[in-house]
């Protein structure tokens, strides 16, 4: 292989998954096959999730895993976590997916979705790290809102979902949301 | 946006940036920030960030293990078992003629580091042609004739891998387009579609495919 770049020894000690997405972009076919072994369940969690069935799920992360081969070479380590790229891949693709589903098929799954996995998505917030830190953040929401925002972006939902989902029209929602995100934003910078 | 008529335009953009990450844009709209985010660094920086705002949530993903095929289905696309060559019949005619060969190479030119051409795209009608070259980790594409398509339109680039949906590789503009990619394997697909400004939104070609070639070995 190449000479590492300087920055693969912090990526290393800091970032394995970020390390492995450096050798990946050098064709290291062995790093490959051991970031599927270590982020696949995560990210098949992801696709699961949002898609809603398994069949569905492995063909997306079949895409995905295809693109991470393909476009390693875009990661750059200083600008975050190689984790946190991966399912950003992966979340982007499962809801380009849905978005474009047809209307009807996008509302039923919408419905299922929230049945299923709503006390999944107050229960299993794990605090650790980062992930306390949003905690903490989310605790300064209306609970409403803070549900709403977790909604979104663990199951997918779109305004037209949520505007359904609280009964309130879409302008409504949108006006909720954003003022949810402001909110957490200017926690979250503190 | 009407029901914020005092968020300043950037304020607006981190908005949408933000709406774009937690994924609630219905398909037009985030078409449009997804054809934003290839061209507008500002954006994409906001896109970064609301990535990281919100990563904390990642941990209530539950880890789900996915079918054992699933690996294999992305082996066989990224890496097709190559067929056959009649390398080793050339290997014993280059045995046979082995002192011939010896002459014939010493006097070759040394092949020097220029990028070697992996495909050639052309559009003849259009006297268009884009030729792709791969160097050091790196596939380039450069307009070799022709012009950029009417404005309002974008030349994009799709990698298919046999069996495989095409993967946008970026906009093909004035500059050469270069990708760190490992080396296509020969057999691979580049094609370029016509595409609105800022390329398609969908992931996938929208536009015509005004042409194709196949990765020489």
């Amino acid at each position: 292989m190449n000479a590492p770049a300087p920055f693969a020894t912090d990526a290393v000690m800091n970032d394995p998954v970020g390390a492995l997405l450096i050798a990946v972009a050098a064709q290291d076919r062995a790093a490959f096959k051991t970031i599927y072994s270590d982020t696949s369940a995560k990210l098949m969690g992801v696709l699961l999730r949002i898609l809603g069935t398994r069949a569905e799920a492995e063909d997306a992360l079949q895409e995905v895993f295809t693109r991470v081969w393909l476009r390693a070479g875009r990661y750059d380590p200083t600008r975050g976590a190689g984790i946190t790229w991966l399912v950003a891949m992966a979340r982007n693709h499962a809801i380009d997916r849905i978005r474009a589903r047809k209307p009807e098929q996008s509302d039923d799954d919408a419905v299922a979705l929230v049945v299923d996995t709503a006390p999944r998505a107050e229960t299993r917030l794990i605090a650790a790290g980062e992930a306390r830190r949003v905690t903490a953040c989310f605790d300064t929401l209306e609970p409403d809102r803070a549900a709403a925002v977790r909604g979104a972006y663990l199951d997918g939902q779109s305004y037209n979902d949520l505007a359904d989902r609280y009964g309130v029209p879409i302008n409504t929602m949108r006006t909720w949301l954003r003022r949810a995100l402001l909110k957490l934003k200017e926690c979250l910078e503190q | 946006m009407t029901d914020a008529p005092d968020l300043t335009p950037a304020e607006a953009d981190d908005m949408l940036a933000a709406e774009y990450v937690l994924g609630v844009l219905d398909l037009p709209e985030r078409m449009a920030a997804e054809a934003r985010l290839k061209t507008d660094a500002d954006f994409a920086a906001m896109v970064v960030a609301w990535e990281a705002h919100l990563a904390g949530l990642n941990d209530s993903f539950e880890d789900v293990a996915p079918s054992a095929a699933v690996f294999a289905g992305v082996e066989a696309r990224l890496f097709p078992v190559a067929p056959k060559r009649r390398w080793t019949v050339w290997l014993g005619g280059a045995v046979a003629a082995g002192v011939v060969a010896l002459a014939v190479i010493v006097t070759l030119p040394q092949p020097g580091p220029a990028p070697e051409v992996v495909a050639d795209l052309s559009a003849q009608d259009q006297g268009l042609v884009y030729r792709a070259a791969y160097s050091d980790g790196q596939l380039q594409v450069t307009r070799v004739s022709g012009t950029r398509p009417g404005a309002g339109q974008d030349h994009e680039l799709w990698i298919i891998a046999p069996g495989a949906a095409p993967v946008s590789l970026g906009l093909l503009q004035d500059e050469t387009l270069r990708v760190n990619t490992p080396r296509p394997a020969a057999g691979w697909v580049l094609a370029v579609s016509v595409e609105p400004e800022g390329g398609s939104t969908t992931g996938a070609p929208t536009g015509p495919v005004i042409m194709t070639a196949e990765i020489s070995a």
